[in-house]
């Protein structure tokens, strides 16, 4: 804090309205980081419900297709079965050029092992040893997924118990790409973001239905490499559970898990007649964060704009708050014809000062300008307003540096000096004797050699008096005895008491 | 004033800073442009033009299918074209030679994508002018080509397991012994690699004894054999009960076939792919028991250039996907006829 005498006496009270903004702005971020944070948390929390749920439903929903697909193949096989077919050769030989309802092939296996197929999907049989799955057919059954000959793609195929000439058991089977369970699947909400798996539990093996990269589709990969290795140390735990949980055959389960900073909700299901696999879904739980994140972003902006709105509101009313009491402060304390202080503000400046200051030294001078009366008779008041402007400059110009000056009267000025450097002082004071002369009414007669004269009576503080009034009233006695003198002279008071005043 | 502003200023953008999330730039690999089309066979007049794309000209794997165009080329007359990438990263160049190869006056092109997804858009763009396409060893993340001829990983990485197994019993271990084996792999973004991988796992969780697990802790190696020998010292030194071991590929097989013959660990089964003198010198070692899957590279491209011709002339492929099948070498058969073919198509 600067303490320093002003004009009107008040200590200065820089940066005052910079620190109340500061703080002001310190209060409301702090209050706007705390609601962020608020924010996130209920935003984190309600992510993690909300995904798993969403987890359970796409599950749940890409179960519901491979149920779809098993239900088509049973009704077709309950169809056949009903039809009472002998000649399965002949059977196949109807369909075999049928066009499917989403099948890349379909075929039949009689009792003894005879599959009624094209060549290429009898050399699938063989391949992947199709046979074995088909017996385990109870009623249905699904084979591991597999590329396809015939399209390239990765395929499953369905087995469904049939029976023909007279109840012997035979099998019908659709071999369908396994995109077509994902198009059946799929929903457009949060599809980038939802991971789909089918995951043998044998193997670890996953082959991906969906993703954010649509070309991942029909990839192997092993929940090992993929999920295990990568999750934060402290789920691992979780994650052992919800692990031996599918190995233990439990339906359904899900686990919440950390992978670097971002949080996944996984579930899987079984998937019924296919034994041993599952299906995975994994969902980011920043996922369902995306709408509420651009509303956060939105309340964010919308606080700082308001926040920058108030800060330039503020501004623009401190500065014309300060211009408002510039004037109101000028016109308070200064005399409006020569600019310098009036009396009220210096006795209040004063005061001040004697109040504020531990060990107060200064000094009061009166000062009259000489037979002013005079002045204004023989030269009018223009002439009279102009000798006291430019006296006033001269004390400006004089003493402006070292104290405060007043007008105190019609032509008496009083300069309060915080000092009390009486060689200094008489210097000054001398110079004012000298130059006063110079200054000249303003219409002045030829033959006139008219020239404006002041006295000057001063007073030390603290070695003449201790306070404002006192030091007043001894410059006023010592004035008194310059005048006394003869005027155009300056003294000192010297605590005698003049003859006159006796 | 100015203390103000910029404590205003300064705030906010601590706040913008801290709201956004710095990207990772994107980092853009150069690579040494690929040649322009050299021809493999004799070129005359009148007869078709075919050209191939490899993925690597720095590769004795790639050299044989090279082998099996120029072949091709000679056996079904017709004009083969060849160039390749200096790096199996640069799909970019291979983008370019597709290019090149369409504006040539190319009939059919044969391709090995060095990147299933990012060359689809290319490869449509040539399927939909008329060109053949034919893929040789990795399949694209489209419809539009004709047919693929590559090996079936899954299949493959099945019958490599069944191949540790079969030698792990050989070798005299038990099912109620405890044997642990390890797995190497030199990356785990390759669906080559991991349909390999997940065709092992499938068939060893399907076969294998109980008592018998593959360690979970599946090394990968990066694409580096230093860092390949540094991962299976690791396995033999931290699993005892280790008793085989398995490569996924080129690299992981050449890292596991030199540090077992470092370590002289005789106990251990090595099964891996490809060819490499590593894993030719255990099987035909008498003391070490090693097996390896070879890829018919040399047919991928032989029946590509065939496959090429016959759509240029109009016939129809009835499928879309060719396992050209793999043979798994060991000290038993290296004699075979047709283990010798493959394996002198590999230099071997």
């Amino acid at each position: 804090m600067n303490n320093t005498i002003t004009e009107t006496g008040e200590l200065k009270r820089s940066g005052s309205f910079i620190r109340m903004m500061i703080v002001y702005f310190v209060v409301c971020l702090i209050g706007m980081a705390v609601m962020i944070v608020s924010i996130n948390g209920l935003m984190k929390e309600h992510d993690k419900k909300l995904t798993g749920q969403i987890c359970d439903l796409v599950a749940e929903k890409m179960n519901n297709s491979i149920k779809y697909m098993t239900t088509s193949a049973q009704n077709m096989s309950a169809m056949l079965t009903a039809q009472q077919h002998s000649d399965l050769q002949a059977l196949y030989d109807e369909f075999a050029d049928l066009e499917g309802d989403g099948y890349v092939s379909m075929g039949l296996i009689d009792g003894n092992g005879k599959v009624y197929a094209s060549e290429l999907q009898l050399a699938e049989f063989k391949k992947w040893e199709l046979l074995d799955t088909a017996r385990q057919a109870n009623p249905v059954s699904i084979s591991t997924p597999y590329r396809s000959g015939l399209t390239g793609e990765p395929v499953i195929t369905l087995f469904t118990v049939m029976e023909y000439d007279s109840g012997r058991k035979g099998w019908l089977f659709l071999t369908y790409p396994l995109k077509e369970i994902q198009n059946m699947a799929s929903t457009e909400t949060l599809a980038d973001e939802t991971e789909i798996w089918l995951m043998d539990t044998e193997s670890n093996n996953v082959i991906q239905c969906s993703g954010g990269d649509k070309h991942g589709s029909g990839s192997w990969a092993n929940a090992t490499l993929i999920f295990e290795r990568n999750i934060d140390n402290r789920d691992i735990g979780k994650y052992s559970e919800w692990m031996k949980s599918m190995v233990n055959g439990e339906r359904s389960a899900g686990v919440v898990y950390r992978i670097g900073d971002i949080s996944y909700s996984q579930v899987y299901a079984n998937i019924d007649f296919m034994h041993g696999w599952n299906v995975v879904v994994r969902i980011p739980n920043s996922a369902m964060s995306s709408a509420m994140e651009k509303f956060r972003g939105i309340v964010i902006l919308y606080i700082l704009t308001l926040l920058c709105a108030t800060a330039v509101m503020f501004l623009l009313t401190h500065r014309r708050d300060v211009a408002d009491r510039e004037i109101l402060k000028n016109l308070s304390i200064h005399d409006p014809l020569t600019h310098v202080m009036n009396r009220r503000a210096l006795d209040v400046a004063a005061h001040n000062y004697f109040q504020n200051a531990l060990k107060a030294e200064c000094t009061v001078l009166f000062i009259d300008v000489d037979y002013f009366k005079q002045v204004n008779d023989r030269y009018g008041h223009d002439a009279g307003d102009k000798v006291l402007i430019e006296f006033a400059a001269l004390l400006k110009e004089l003493f402006g540096d070292m104290g405060l000056i007043s007008r105190y009267g019609g032509d008496e000025f009083l300069v309060f000096i915080k000092s009390a450097d009486r060689l200094k002082i008489e210097s000054k004071v001398s110079d004012l004797k000298r130059r006063v002369h110079d200054i000249k009414p303003i219409t002045r007669k030829e033959g006139d050699d008219y020239s404006v004269s002041c006295s000057c009576g001063g007073a030390f503080c603290p070695h003449d008096a201790r306070d404002f009034v006192k030091l007043k009233a001894c410059a006023d006695r010592a004035l008194y005895k310059v005048k006394e003198r003869g005027r155009d002279g300056y003294g000192w008071y010297d605590g005698k008491i003049s003859k006159s005043e006796k | 004033m100015k203390k103000f502003i910029s404590a205003v200023i300064c705030t906010a953008m601590l706040f913008c800073l801290a709201g956004c999330e710095q990207k990772k730039s994107e980092t853009v690999t150069e690579f040494e442009p690929a040649p322009e089309f050299s021809p493999l066979t004799e070129i005359k007049e009148g007869r078709k033009n075919i050209y191939l794309i490899i993925k690597n000209l720095n590769s004795d794997y790639w050299d044989v299918v090279v082998d099996g165009a120029k072949a091709g080329g000679e056996d079904f007359d017709c004009n083969v074209y060849y160039s390749g990438c200096n790096n199996e990263s640069d799909w970019e160049s291979q983008s370019r030679l597709m290019e090149e190869a369409a504006e040539a006056g190319a009939d059919a092109v044969l391709l090995s994508p060095n990147d299933s997804v990012k060359l689809s858009a290319d490869i449509e763009k040539v399927y939909s002018k008329g060109i053949k396409l034919v893929l040789v060893d990795t399949i694209a993340i489209t419809d539009s080509y004709d047919v693929c001829f590559m090996t079936d990983n899954l299949m493959a990485g099945q019958l490599a397991s069944a191949e540790m197994l079969d030698q792990l019993h050989e070798k005299g271990y038990t099912d109620n012994e405890t044997v642990q084996v390890g797995v190497q792999v030199c990356a785990t973004a390759t669906q080559t690699i991991n349909e390999r991988l997940a065709g092992f796992l499938q068939y060893w969780s399907n076969h294998a004894p109980d008592n018998w697990t593959v360690i979970s802790d599946i090394k990968f190696n990066e694409g580096d054999v230093d860092r390949g020998c540094e991962c299976t010292r690791d396995l033999l030194n931290n699993y005892p009960d280790i008793k085989g071991v398995f490569g996924s590929d080129n690299v992981s097989t050449t890292s596991l076939a030199a540090t077992i013959k470092e370590k002289e660990r005789t106990d251990i089964v090595v099964v891996g792919f490809d060819h490499s003198p590593e894993i030719s010198e255990l099987i035909y070692s008498e003391d070490y028991t090693a097996s390896s899957v070879l890829q018919k590279q040399f047919d991928m491209s032989y029946e590509g250039v065939r496959a090429a011709l016959e759509l240029i002339d109009g016939k129809e492929v009835e499928q879309k996907f060719v396992d050209t099948g793999i043979i798994v070498v060991n000290s038993k058969n290296l004699n075979d006829p047709e283990v010798r073919e493959t394996l002198d198509h590999n230099r071997g």
